[in-house]
């Protein structure tokens, strides 16, 4: 049973990478949104396979906090924020094959950096046995600081973020025992996520790059 | 052993003649669906052959200022064509004359070599049509062949060797491979190219509409016989690909060797096909059409697939 578990772990792992694919050549808002959804339940599923792998409960208390928060929360103050009459709501000039291309390379930082690091440097124990599967996080983490650096809307700003946190607990699930880091991270959704996003979504909608180096 | 042989002769000239001589009927079955889901009557399944019929005896004209490429390059791309049908697995699955030839690899090279000398032939046609045609081809056709080659490479690292037989046995004998995620990505990436090589995108205009048109571009300048190769190049190239995608990537079973179960293999391929013509009809007529700018983001969908997919396959292990 848990070997099964542990082969399927690889192959989520991949979909939450396709996921964030699909967030950053995505031009409309509110199936980022939905993106993000879909990349935040994969998450809670692999943190589920790990507490039956570990028999750890902590795995499952994350799992439910994260589709609670992320699945539903964020996801329903996002959506709220656009209005009914904005469902085409979307960001201008977005190069597909550009971003594809860029993020790519990130992904492939991402390998080079775990083979080089990990593998010969620093010995972390990875649950599955195969160190490999560190690339995932990794490469999700540049992918949310690149839709961060590659976008102006303040959503894809945020759906970002939400990536960037979302690498750091697939990061984190996959390392025993959990870290303070993953609590650390639920104080951040509910502090910053939920209360500020809210908010800063619906007062600016977009952040150009000199409007904020006006006086 | 002279035995053995002759069946070997025999698959090899069944192979080739079906390649070449059915070619023509996948596309004709194509385009009749196809009008029958638009609620049109549509031609007949024989019409492609009707076509290269009436083009074979009409005059061929050339224009003027073109070169000497512009008359050949047909027939070259006709021979390519005719070796890359005999040395992949389109229809008997085990090596025949001339399999050895090429790899998997050495394939994508040589329907990279066809791609070529079709684009130096259009530009030798000294028409403006044509090199705009060119121009958009060769702008998509960077990231196209990157992918071509980039799962060509991907699959061999699956059994560790680049011969299309190999990898199609393997995937028949272990049908779990057949759900991996690394296998379904390559699968999906390859398929996005199949649509895009054999222009059933739905961003590109099949007619001679110069806003739309990439492919027939190359051919705006061709006429009569030249124009039929040319034709007949492309369902070739269109059947070859196809079928590809059949054996290697979608559905690997099905076909055998041993005499005379080979022969069965007709059938079989042409269920298959009957199978593939239904998927690409249903991404052809539910898809809205697109912008042309949108074919760049398309294919760098399709080579994000497929280097993920190689990266996967390091990964996953």
């Amino acid at each position: 049973m848990s070997t099964f578990v542990e082969e399927l772990l690889f192959p989520l792992s991949s979909l939450i990478l396709v996921t964030a694919f699909y967030m950053q050549g995505q031009e409309f808002i509110r199936p980022m949104i939905r993106g993000q959804l879909v990349q935040s339940i994969l998450l809670a599923v692999i943190s589920v396979m790990m507490g039956i792998i570990t028999g750890d409960a902590a795995s499952i208390i994350l799992a439910a906090l994260l589709v609670v928060l992320r699945g539903f929360l964020i996801t329903y103050f996002l959506e709220k924020g656009i209005m009914k009459s904005q469902v085409h709501l979307h960001e201008k000039h977005v190069s597909v094959a550009y971003l594809f291309l860029i993020s790519l390379i990130f992904v492939l930082t991402a390998v080079l950096i775990v083979y080089s690091v990990v593998f010969s440097g620093i010995r972390t124990e990875s649950i599955t046995g195969n160190q490999g599967i560190l690339v995932f996080p990794l490469a999700l983490f540049f992918q949310g600081l690149f839709l961060i650096a590659s976008r102006r809307t303040t959503y894809a700003q945020i759906m970002g973020y939400i990536e960037e946190e979302n690498a750091i607990v697939l990061f984190a699930v996959f390392l025993l025992p959990i870290p303070l880091l993953i609590e650390a991270s639920v104080f951040l959704d509910v502090l910053a996520l939920v209360v500020i996003s809210s908010v800063v979504v619906v007062e600016k909608f977009t952040h150009e790059r000199v409007v904020e180096l006006r006086g | 052993m002279v035995g053995i042989e002759y069946i070997t002769l025999i698959e090899t000239l069944l192979q080739y003649f079906f390649v070449v001589g059915l070619s023509p009927l996948f596309a004709g079955i194509f385009h009749r669906a196809k009008s029958i889901i638009e609620s049109k009557k549509g031609p007949s399944i024989f019409q492609p052959y009707y076509d290269l019929a009436k083009l074979l005896k009409k005059e061929t004209l050339k224009p003027s200022g073109s070169g000497i490429i512009f008359i050949y390059a047909p027939y070259v791309a006709f021979g390519i064509y005719s070796l890359i049908s005999i040395i992949i697995p389109v229809l008997i699955p085990a090596p025949i004359y001339f399999t050895a030839s090429a790899d998997f690899l050495g394939g994508a090279i040589m329907f990279s070599l066809a791609a070529f000398v079709k684009v130096a032939a259009a530009m030798g046609s000294n028409s403006n049509y044509s090199a705009l045609g060119v121009s958009r081809m060769l702008s998509f056709n960077f990231l196209s062949e990157g992918t071509l080659i980039t799962v060509f490479f991907a699959v061999s690292l699956i059994t560790a060797t680049n011969n299309p037989y190999t990898t199609n046995h393997f995937l028949a004998a272990n049908p779990l491979q057949n759900i991996s995620i690394v296998h379904i990505f390559s699968t999906l990436a390859f398929f996005m190219l199949f649509l895009y090589e054999t222009g059933k995108l739905p961003l590109e205009s099949a007619g001679l509409q110069e806003l739309g048109m990439i492919d027939e571009a190359a051919n705006y300048e061709y006429s009569g016989k030249l124009l039929a190769i040319n034709k007949w190049n492309s369902y070739i190239k269109q059947y070859l690909l196809g079928s590809v995608l059949l054996n290697v990537f979608l559905v690997p079973w099905g076909l055998s060797a041993a005499s005379p179960w080979f022969l069965l293999d007709i059938p079989v391929m042409f269920a298959k096909w009957l199978l593939l013509i239904g998927i690409v009809l249903v991404v052809e007529t539910t898809l809205a059409k697109l912008r042309l700018f949108r074919v760049l983001d398309y294919l760098a969908t399709a080579f994000t697939f497929s280097i993920l997919f190689l990266i996967f396959t390091e990964v996953i292990v």
